[in-house]
């Protein structure tokens, strides 16, 4: 049974309906990345889970109990929010505190659990200052702290890093993923950004439209797309549509393409990263070989991109440097067969 | 470094209008009355304030003004916070309600406080309705009396507590409210331990505003009052209109000038023990 679930859910700003028949699972342990273009709906999923506001139609499983109605403050949720939201008028130890008071945790043992919190974020010292004496990457560290040292049945992230430079993003993204791993929380992430959330979770949900495309792991959401949103998300930009004749799967043009994945139906997308397309003369011999004839060529320092127009559409090919052709130049493509990812025509 | 110096010109000759206007019509009359109140026959002298504090009428007049300005300055935070909360959080016509809450400010206070004399008259609505539901068997006096001045000083400065509070609850995010409740506030506390602390230094301006306001408020403590609830300001207008002693006049004045710069110290220091980093 998981831990947590979204039932169906129905949820939006008055009459501007944002998630509809939203479907969410999670197991305990799990960290898990919500993850989609800017306004796609992540920051109201997580204030639904969170409590801040309630769905119009589904339900919240939590532990096998509905806590579809059940107030926030009842919920014991760690949030983090973008902004840090770290209360200004008081010090560290009394932000990081705060949750503990209202749990009326007896002085001493609160104490010792909000220096041994501040240790584990690596902020040991800094009690006694305010939020506004802090740099971003100790408030943003604060804000961990503080959410945290409730022991949280739940630990909800919105964007924490989007507000740091790059270098401390990945430092920091990298913590709290050990720290994650460290105390075992289930976690919920919501990002925009690719890359850090490929890098921290187990679990990676991209969102499109108010509803999750895909769930699975970072690996087989890289390299098994389902539906062409999601291929385009993680870097295929080269799309075709490939027929099945005689056992045997052809191009438009009627060229074969040679498959290594097993495919079902009779017409299928395909897609292909610039990387995984081999570039040659006209003569080179790839194997799914196809003619072009080369439109753009963009520096892009260890590569070079060229733009081919084929019969089949256009392919952005990555190449080493060493290739060099020019343009209006007579070319052939190779799709490396086992790179070649194709999307049943029923997901597009 | 030219540009710099064209600058300051600049700078000093907008602000000198408002300078000069302030100085000539302001601070030489306000240095004058401080000046005249410690002579007396030409020669320095202190009479003018033991004469005051000698009398018993002075000071049942000096209590009945603070005491009925705290009153009214207490009754507007508590009426005023829950107010401004409401329209800062949870407002969709926040506009409209600001509209509602500082519209009393657009009329003359004579025609609030005449209104008042309409509504708690022994045949305005309020006797009607006590009387009618048999709470009294007849109208009582509601009046020409503190009550009734206390009633006209909260209504004429309520708008000033409500946009004071506004302005600072506005600049309180909701992420922090929400932060508190998912560490396990209800609304409740989450008022009392953010909202309330983080808008101390707005209820500070309020509360300094509303004070001085009812301290030297002429027109509703002489319209919604008696001679027998005379306060300070109505008593400098009957020494220096009525008795045509303007040197008791001044130094009542004096007194008044003190005592509202000492509570509006008093309030600061108190915000300020309640969050250190409010103003
Ligand atoms: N308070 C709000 N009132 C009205 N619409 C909102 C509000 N917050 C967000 N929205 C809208 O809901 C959509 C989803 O927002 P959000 O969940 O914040 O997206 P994300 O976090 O994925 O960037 C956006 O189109 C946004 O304009
Ligand atoms: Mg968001």
């Amino acid at each position: 049974m998981p831990l947590l679930e979204l039932r169906n859910i129905t949820a939006g700003y008055d009459r501007n309906i944002i998630l509809r028949g939203f479907n969410l699972e999670v197991e305990k342990g799990e960290f898990v990345s919500l993850l989609g273009s800017s306004g796609c709906g992540k920051t109201t999923t997580l204030r639904l889970i969170a409590g801040f506001s309630e769905p119009n139609e589904g339900s919240i499983i939590f532990g096998g109990r509905d806590i579809t109605h059940v107030p926030l403050h009842r919920r014991n949720f760690g949030f983090v929010f973008q902004s840090y939201a770290l209360f200004p008028h008081m010090t560290v130890f009394d932000n990081v505190a705060f949750g503990l008071k209202m749990r009326k945790v007896p002085k001493a043992e609160m104490r010792k659990r909000v220096m041994d919190m501040l240790a584990l974020v690596d902020l040991e010292g800094f009690e006694d200052r305010y939020p506004r004496e802090m740099s971003g990457g100790q408030r943003q560290r604060v804000a961990l702290a503080r959410a945290m040292v409730i022991q949280p049945d739940l630990m909800l992230f919105d964007e924490p890093l989007s507000n740091l430079d790059a270098k401390l993003r990945v430092r920091m993204r990298v913590e709290i993923r050990r720290i994650q791993q460290e105390l075992g929380f289930t976690a919920i992430y919501v990002t925009h950004d690719q890359e850090e959330c490929f890098a921290i979770s187990d679990k990676v949900a991209i969102m499109n439209q108010g509803v999750i495309e895909q769930m699975d792991t970072p690996a087989n959401i890289f390299n098994g797309p389902k539906t062409e949103f999601i291929a385009r998300f993680v870097g295929f930009e080269n799309f075709f549509d490939l027929k099945a004749e005689g056992g045997a799967w052809l191009t438009d043009s009627g060229a074969p393409i040679r498959l290594t994945q097993r495919t079902e139906g009779s017409a299928v997308k395909a897609c292909i990263r610039p990387e995984d397309v081999l570039i040659g003369p006209p003569d080179a011999g790839f194997e799914n070989s196809v003619p072009g004839e080369v439109l753009v060529s963009t520096f892009l320092g260890r590569h070079v991109q060229y733009n081919v127009r084929t019969a089949i559409g256009e392919f952005a090919v990555k190449a080493e440097q060493d290739h060099v052709y020019s343009i209006g130049a007579q070319v052939s493509l190779g799709l490396i067969a086992n790179k070649i990812i194709p999307i049943p025509q029923t997901n597009c | 470094m030219k540009k710099r110096g064209m600058g300051r010109y600049i700078f000093l000759a907008l602000i000198a209008p408002g300078v000069l206007f302030i100085t000539v019509f302001m601070l030489i009359p306000l240095f004058w009355v401080i000046l005249s109140t410690f002579q007396e026959g030409g020669s320095f002298s202190l009479n003018n304030y033991i004469s005051l504090l000698d009398s018993v009428y002075f000071r049942q007049v000096f209590g009945r003004s603070v005491r009925l300005s705290l009153l009214s300055t207490g009754l507007c935070a508590l009426l005023g916070f829950p107010a401004a909360y409401y329209i800062s959080r949870y407002s969709r016509h926040k506009g409209m309600m600001m509209a509602l809450a500082i519209f009393p400010m657009f009329t003359s206070p004579v025609i609030r406080s005449f209104s008042w004399m309409v509504i708690l008259g022994r045949k305005g609505i309020v006797n009607q309705a006590l009387v009618g539901l048999g709470l009294f068997a007849r109208p009582q006096s509601l009046l020409y009396n503190e009550f009734s001045m206390t009633v006209g000083f909260v209504q004429l400065f309520l708008p000033q507590m409500i946009l004071s509070l506004l302005g600072v609850m506005d600049a309180i995010p909701t992420d922090l409210t929400e932060a508190a409740g998912s560490l396990g506030a209800t609304r409740l506390v989450a008022f009392l331990r953010i909202v309330f602390p983080l808008s101390v230094s707005g209820l500070v301006t309020g509360a300094v505003l509303v004070f001085t306001g009812c301290m030297t408020a002429y027109t509703t403590p002489q319209l919604l009052g008696a001679t027998d609830t005379q306060v300070l300001s109505t008593m400098v207008y009957q020494y220096a209109m009525s008795l045509r002693d303007w040197a008791q006049a001044s130094a009542v004045a004096m007194v008044m000038i003190v005592v509202t710069l000492a509570v509006s110290t008093l309030f600061n220091r108190l915000s300020r023990r309640i969050n250190p980093l409010a103003a």
